[in-house]
């Protein structure tokens, strides 16, 4: 490989210009000041506690567990149907079906926000948690899909014959033979659309009528500069939390190549 | 080497199609395999041998016709239900199993006790030559390896007929010819009906007691291993088993069973008519093997006919050599082999012969 020292040189700045205001968080969540500002003051884990003890910060926290786990279920099953369908069988209207399950994808999240909001409250449906769960299912769906189909696709088709052929049913031949060999995508698709609900800022906003969520909840105390140090150390929680979380899928991810004697090509981590 | 037609038939094709959407893929397939036979399905790729033996399998739903299997119409039976078990192209050896799941897998329903089908398993791997080698991890085998779990898992449910896609056309050279060989013995050893899938006319012919030879979705010629060699029925089949020479030619007269011909740079030549299949409207041609013919060296005489020569190429392969002759002063080409013989020197370019030929060696095509 030719060396390009200006190229290396743009990289490394644009990655520490992404990423090192992430580890501004932990900096600041530590320093004993409530002014987010440099010199550093002293270490304290006082706004952990002040995090841990708020109580509309824990109702938040529950509520974003309850749409994120809901999410994450909901859309790696309807994408495990929808990767199914579109890696196995050929039927009309494929094509165009495949375009509009993946759409949300591509599409401006502030307009699939409103275009739901005036689509439920039109049919007089009130807004609650279970609300939040449909909007962002339909944000999850197409990562789902796009994980599982890979999945899928990654699977011998005459392995599923092979099973046929000795004796199973088509049921008994999914259950044995393809989800086991998905199952390391389908944990993945879990994972990430967990990731995705948990953090999802609009469609919690607007489709959650007040009730606390994380990340609406986040963005309402950052009004408030005394509330700023302890949002902090939230921050350094949920960063935590997502490289573990992420950590945990590209794991998955291997040992379901590894587990199939393939070679590793690629993944994020 | 012709197999007995006393057998009982195993499988039955009566004017079977299938189409895939506007493509024609088999084309009134009728034929029967008897019981027992090692039988091969011989072809080019894209000619319909695999998709027919998909429709065995039960992976294929046919467009008309019949499919029997000992006696039964298998319209409508899903692959779960029939008396047939295949080794796949890839083997499909389930990766997150052992190597003894695997073999044991088709066992699931089956009513015995645990001992017993651990048992069942172990004889089967040492049947394929795996003794121990249950508790290895699928993934972590080779080639051939995997090949022998297929045949094992295949065979452990004792299938009426057992189907062979392409199942050596993953290993290499010495290990195919090396199973070969093993799957003609384990054949006869369980005496089970063998389906075989192929493009490869040499495995076919080693294998086989019967060959269907199929072009474009249709049997072009279904006979012994000899017939389809020595008495090939259209020039096709003729080219495609093993090397033919033709040599343009000019019918004469025909009369009983005697076809004269005159053959370019080889003469006058009688044919049997046994020799001469059915006239297609094509051009005519006499095929000649390239092994039929023999150089003549020094004061050696031909026993039946002998025609002059100038050698145009010599493709040397140790045990044999290749020579491209051309024939009596004509540009008519032929290839001969010959083996290499103490007392027998490799010629060069460009050298006179004589070559000797047998006129019962020759087929007409026209």
């Amino acid at each position: 490989m030719k060396k390009a020292p200006i190229l290396r040189g743009f990289t490394l700045a644009y990655l520490l210009f992404l990423y090192s205001p992430i580890i501004l968080l932990p900096i600041f969540a530590f320093n004993d000041s409530r002014v987010v500002a440099f010199p550093l003051t002293g270490f304290t884990l006082n706004w952990f506690s002040e995090m841990l003890g708020d109580v509309n910060l824990r109702n938040a926290a529950k509520n974003s567990l309850i749409i994120a786990l809901s999410v994450a279920s909901l859309s790696t099953v309807l994408g495990i149907f929808a990767a199914r369908a579109s890696v196995r069988y050929s039927f009309p209207g494929k094509a165009p079906l495949m375009g509009l399950i993946m759409l949300p994808l591509v599409l401006p999240e502030m307009i699939v926000a409103m275009a739901l909001l005036v689509v439920l409250l039109s049919l007089n449906i009130t807004l609650s948690l279970l609300t939040v769960i449909i909007g962002q299912t339909l944000i999850c769906t197409p990562f789902a899909v796009a994980i599982l189909t890979s999945a899928f696709q990654s699977l011998d088709r005459s392995l599923e014959e092979a099973a046929m052929d000795l004796g199973e049913t088509q049921w008994s031949t999914f259950r044995l033979i393809i989800l086991p060999l998905v199952m390391p995508g389908i944990l993945v698709s879990f994972l990430i659309c967990f990731t995705i609900s948990f953090d999802e800022f609009i469609i919690a906003n607007f489709l959650g009528s007040g009730q606390p969520i994380l990340s609406v909840y986040i963005f309402g105390q950052f009004r408030f500069p005394a509330k700023v140090p302890s949002m902090l150390a939230l921050g350094t929680v949920l960063v935590l939390f997502s490289i573990i979380l992420l950590g945990v899928a590209e794991y998955f991810r291997r040992r379901g190549i590894a587990k199939a004697g393939g070679k590793d090509t690629g993944g994020f981590l | 080497m012709t197999f007995s037609d006393d057998r009982p038939t195993m499988i039955e094709f009566r004017d079977v199609h299938k189409y895939y959407g506007d493509y024609h893929a088999l084309r009134g397939i009728n034929g029967t395999i008897k019981a027992g036979e090692f039988f091969s399905l011989l072809g080019p790729s894209g000619c319909g041998k695999t998709t027919l033996l998909r429709t065995i399998a039960g992976f294929e739903d046919i467009s008309s016709g019949v499919v029997m299997i000992d006696g039964k119409d298998m319209a409508g039976v899903p692959p779960n239900v029939r008396p047939t078990n295949m080794v796949f192209q890839s083997y499909a050896i389930f990766p997150h199993m052992t190597v003894a799941e695997n073999v044991g897998f088709g066992l699931r329903k089956d009513p015995r006790s645990k001992q017993e089908k651990a048992r069942a398993v172990a004889e089967a791997l040492e049947m394929v030559g795996l003794k121990g080698f249950g508790n290895r991890a699928a993934h972590a085998l080779s080639g051939g390896q995997r090949q022998r779990v297929a045949l094992a898992r295949a065979l452990i449910l004792k299938p009426k007929v057992l189907l062979l896609d392409e199942p050596l056309s993953a290993l290499d050279k010495k290990m195919r010819e090396h199973m070969q060989v093993e799957l003609i013995k384990l054949q006869r050893q369980v005496g089970i009906t063998f389906i075989l899938v192929t493009h490869d006319q040499e495995e076919a012919l080693v294998m086989s007691d019967r060959i269907a030879v199929m072009f474009e979705g249709e049997i072009a010629q279904l006979a012994d291993p000899e017939t389809l060699y020595r008495r090939p029925n259209s020039k096709k089949v003729a080219d495609f088993i093993g090397t033919m020479n033709f040599i343009p030619a000019e019918v004469l007269s025909e009369s009983g069973d005697k076809v004269e011909v005159e053959a370019k740079g080889l003469g006058r030549v009688t044919i049997d008519a046994s020799a001469a299949p059915a006239a297609k409207g094509e051009s005519p041609v006499v095929g000649l093997r390239p092994e039929t013919m023999t150089l003549l060296y020094d004061d050696q005489k031909a026993i039946e006919r002998e025609t002059a020569g100038v050698i145009d190429e010599v493709i040397y392969f140790g045990d044999m050599t290749y020579y491209d002759v051309y024939l009596g002063g004509t540009d008519v080409e032929v290839r001969l082999s010959m083996r290499n013989v103490p007392g027998r020197p490799v010629l060069d370019v460009g050298e006179k012969v004589r070559v000797a030929w047998s006129p019962s060696a020759l087929v007409l095509f026209r």
